[in-house]
């Protein structure tokens, strides 16, 4: 009797458990569900958090979504801006599901169907706006002629305006750029530019060193010369000095001209004949004069 | 009357091999994980099956050769029953002995390999398949896995039941496999089910149970295998099948795990465990026993205890009611109560652009010349101005391409959560969307300025400016988070050009060496001259002074010259020339002629000598 009773309780237990998760479901906050009656949806939306009654499967079932902001990021394209510059871009989304009772019929629910289909839409407004416009409303040394904003709006706008039009019941809530690209050869040159521009760089800095190198050496000469001109200058006015000093004591040569005059020509004879020299005298030369009526070689004829 | 097993063998398994293949057809109709699993495991049913009815024939044989061979003796009359030793007597005994001994080895080695095989492909096959259940197919699928779980579980319970009532152990091992099998058709069936009805990852879990159940049963299959190895063989003893599995016989019949129980216990204990008291009273209060389990399972999702640096958000039928805080708190019970998790304290991070590559951040340094991550190049602009004019132009329709760089970037964005709700209910991905804005704020940025100003000046206020326009764009998406730090640290030219980026550092210390040397030129240069000119005016200095003290002397002298001048004026002149003469021409080469009268004529080579060694160099005659 008594494992009767405890059988009962499991069973009831069981029943109810089971009795639970086939009549009442839940709602998150997060969520919003559509409930089908032999998969035709019924009632509004249950967008507000809580739990639910409803007949068991397969009467009535439950299609739950996220009502949350999906984000959705687009796979890098190459396209063409208006002054016929690739660019290779990808852009982020927020979207999330505005309608339930839209959004469940032409997507079947699926979260990854609804994007395959945003993707296209996407891809084909960004090709159109950037299309519009230049490279440099997307890259600029000015800021204040960067057109991101502007560009990112217009495309959201295109979006929406798609997605409005084909009542697929999801509202784009962003949209920006994630990334800007070079196609691959393109990238190459513009290493080779940016390459050349540090080459000019060092030309200049290097070039610039050796005029400022010269500039010093060619002022240091300046200066080196003016120096040894300085120099040479005072050497000529000590020399004159020197002179002057020396010019003083000639009145004492003025006692006798003769003797003076005399010793300063045999003083200069001893001078010009301080350096090889050959000389010829003949025998009338004092002291040579010696040699006056030596008998020499009789002439022969 | 005696059941013919053998007759059982053979439908058990035609049935697993029908099973097998209708199960596979369908399981690939529908697409199912769960239904490759199963059909795996029917596959080796099909296996054991095979080799259980082989084997029942040889013993058959064998028997029926036995008693051939015991008519035969009687007939001749002999006494002795199996006198001749001979095995070509027992041809059947030999052929089922080379079985036992070669062929069931080797199927336990071999389905040990494929039931190890099986689950660790499967495991990892399931875990990066991403097919889904075909639901139009659905429906039929599990109708027929049902059929076949039906099929199934009814030859497999009448083949246990015969094998465990009439003993015939060799019945046993495929019927225990039929039985399992119908079992998991069935659960295959609730898992294609659940795929119809919004539970769409129930047959990946089933999938994945499987394969557990597989890797087990391989587990148990080389434990058997090491364990025959070591068997102690009694003879007259038969064994049991290598072949059986008591796993799946656990699993074809639970119930039989009490008496599995009770049998290891009496064995380990020595006397009737399974008789006493205690063990009664759990096996017969065991469904009491497993509904305490379930309560207490129930209860414990009661209590819930949240980590430091945690924020747990509490729903409530779906509805958040609360935010709690670290430590113990109370909640009803699943599913009525239910929590999230969010690290709320931790500091997140993430990079934007370039992931450093594992290795580069143990590296000692990290140089912009080599590259330590798969590079990320980042458009920047250019300040210096670039017209291209083509032929084709028109006057003034220049195509004005703004000059454009690129900057590898590698930028480290933390951040906290500051608000659980914003970050759990605005966004299904916040930490990528914030990622997706980080990536957009830095591309926007880097668009807007020079390449230079933003590596060099700008770097500190690049910082800020980047970190504000973050923290702005994820207040505008109401992310609920807070933008701790962004880092500049690894943003620098992309690795090809930075080694010219390094060689303007060398230039400019090229410049500054021409620029030090041309300095010390110039000190060497100044001091030679200031050398050169105080020598030039000391000589000059030392001239005037020999000038003035040569003429005091030479007054001097003069002055004491004139009274011996006077004194003889005609002797002192000679003698004076005389000395003079003399010191003057000593080492002068002199010709002194001395005149005859005759009318000679002398002719006097006056030319340097050329040097000795040169003129009295011999020259070789030439040989004729």
């Amino acid at each position: 009797m008594k494992r009767n009773a405890t059988t009962i309780l499991i069973g009831t237990v069981l029943v109810v458990i089971f009795a639970l998760l086939l009549f009442v479901f839940q709602v998150r906050q997060s969520e919003v569900a559509i409930l089908t009656t032999f998969e035709k949806p019924t009632a509004e939306p249950y967008d507000k958090p809580g739990a639910y009654l409803k007949w068991p499967w397969p009467i009535q079932k439950v299609y739950k979504f996220d009502q949350r902001i999906q984000n959705f990021e687009d796979k890098f394209s190459q396209t063409l801006t208006a002054d016929n510059n690739n660019l290779i871009v990808t852009l982020y989304t927020g979207w999330r599901i505005s309608d339930a009772r839209l959004f469940y019929p032409k997507f079947q629910g699926s979260v990854p169907a609804a994007q395959r289909i945003l993707e296209g839409i996407l891809r084909s407004a960004q090709n159109a706006v950037i299309g519009k416009h230049n490279l440099s409303d997307f890259v600029n040394a000015n800021p204040k002629e960067l057109k991101f904003d502007a560009i990112e709006a217009e495309i959201q706008q295109a979006v929406q305006t798609d997605l409005s039009t084909n009542d697929y019941g999801i509202t784009i809530e962003f949209l920006g750029f994630k990334k800007i690209e070079l196609p691959e050869s393109v990238t190459q040159t513009v290493f080779d530019r940016m390459k050349n521009e540090r080459q000019k760089l060092i030309s200049k800095t290097e070039n610039e060193g050796k005029a400022e190198a010269q500039k010093i050496q060619s002022a240091a000469d300046r200066q080196a010369a003016e120096t040894i001109a300085n120099a040479d200058a005072a050497a000529t006015r000590i020399r004159g000095e020197g002179e002057a000093a020396a010019a003083k004591v000639l009145p004492v040569f003025q006692q006798n001209p003769a003797l003076a005059n005399y010793l300063l020509r045999i003083d200069a004879l001893k001078q010009s004949l301080s350096q090889r020299a050959t000389l010829i005298f003949d025998e009338r030369t004092p002291p040579f004069d010696l040699f006056l009526n030596f008998p020499t070689n009789t002439p022969s004829r | 009357m005696e059941r013919n097993v053998q007759k059982n063998g053979l439908v058990n398994l035609v049935a697993a091999v029908l099973v097998f293949l209708a199960a596979f057809a369908v399981t690939s109709y529908v697409n199912s994980l769960a239904g490759q699993a199963c059909t795996i495991f029917l596959g080796l049913g099909v296996l054991v099956t095979f080799t259980g009815w082989f084997q029942m024939r040889l013993e058959d044989n064998e028997r029926l050769e036995r008693l051939e061979v015991e008519e035969l003796a009687r007939a001749r009359g002999e006494t002795t029953l199996f006198a001749s030793k001979d095995a070509e007597v027992f041809p059947a005994q030999r052929a089922r002995l080379q079985f036992e001994k070669f062929f069931v080895p080797a199927l336990g080695a071999l389905l040990f390999v494929l039931e190890a095989g099986a689950a660790w492909l499967l495991w990892r096959w399931t875990g990066k398949s991403e097919s889904v259940i075909v639901a139009d197919r659905a429906m039929a699928s599990l109708s027929l896995f049902g059929i076949f779980a039906l099929l199934l579980f009814l030859l497999g319970r009448f083949s246990v039941t015969i094998a465990r009532l009439e003993d015939h152990r060799l019945l046993r091992p495929g019927a225990s496999f039929l039985l399992a099998g119908a079992y998991l058709c069935f659960v295959t069936a609730l898992g294609i089910a659940g795929a119809w009805a919004e539970l769409p990852k129930a047959d990946f879990y089933i999938a994945r149970a499987l394969c557990v159940l597989l890797g087990v049963m391989a587990a148990e299959m080389l434990v058997t295998l090491l364990l025959e190895i070591y068997r102690p063989r009694i003879k007259g003893k038969v064994a049991r099948p290598l072949y059986e599995s008591r796993l799946v016989g656990l699993l074809a019949q639970p119930e039989s795990l009490f008496t599995t129980a009770a049998q290891a216990l009496d064995y380990q204990f020595g006397f009737k465990v399974s008789e006493t008291w205690f063990f009664q009273l759990l096996q017969q209060n065991l469904p009491l026993l497993l509904l305490a389990q379930l309560a207490a399972l129930v209860l414990s999702t009661c209590v819930v205890f949240v980590a430091a640096g945690e924020r747990a958000v509490l729903e409530h039928f779906g509805r958040p009611v609360a935010v709690l805080e670290p430590g113990a708190h109370l909640k009803w019970p699943w599913p009525a109560d239910q929590i999230y998790r969010h690290r709320t304290e931790q500091i997140q991070t993430f990079i934007v652009g370039a992931q450093l590559e594992a290795g580069s951040e143990e590296a000692n340094a990290i140089l912009w010349s080599i590259s330590h991550g798969k590079e990320d190049n980042f458009l920047v602009a250019n300040r210096a101005p670039d017209t291209i004019k083509t032929d084709s132009d028109t006057a003034g329709d220049l195509l004005k391409a703004p000059p454009v760089s690129l900057i590898a970037v590698s930028i480290p964005v933390q951040f906290q959560i500051t608000n659980v709700m914003a970050w759990a209910y605005t966004n299904a991905d916040p930490a990528g969307l914030l990622q997706d804005l980080a990536t957009r704020v830095v591309v926007h940025y880097l668009a807007g300025v020079d390449l230079n100003d933003v590596m060099s000046h700008l770097r500190q206020e690049a910082t800020e400016t980047l970190r504000n326009q973050i923290q702005a764009a994820a207040d505008t998406a109401r992310l609920g988070a807070k933008i701790t730090f962004v880092g500049l640290q690894d943003i620098h030219p992309p690795t090809p050009v930075a080694g010219d980026y390094e060689k303007v550092v060398g230039a400019e210390q090229t410049k500054l060496a021409a620029i030090l040397q041309a300095q010390a030129e110039a000190i060497r240069t100044n001091a030679l001259a200031g050398a050169r000119a105080f020598t030039t005016t000391n000589e000059a200095d030392a001239l005037r002074q020999r000038l003035e003290v040569s003429a005091l002397a030479r007054a001097a002298l003069f002055t004491n010259q004139i009274p011996a001048f006077e004194a003889a004026p005609s002797v002192y002149r000679q003698r004076a020339y005389f000395q003079t003469f003399a010191a003057a021409t000593a080492n002068s080469r002199k010709y002194i002629l001395l005149v005859t009268n005759t009318s000679d004529v002398l002719i006097f080579n006056l030319e340097d000598k050329i040097r000795e060694d040169l003129l009295n160099l011999n020259v070789p005659s030439s040989s004729k």
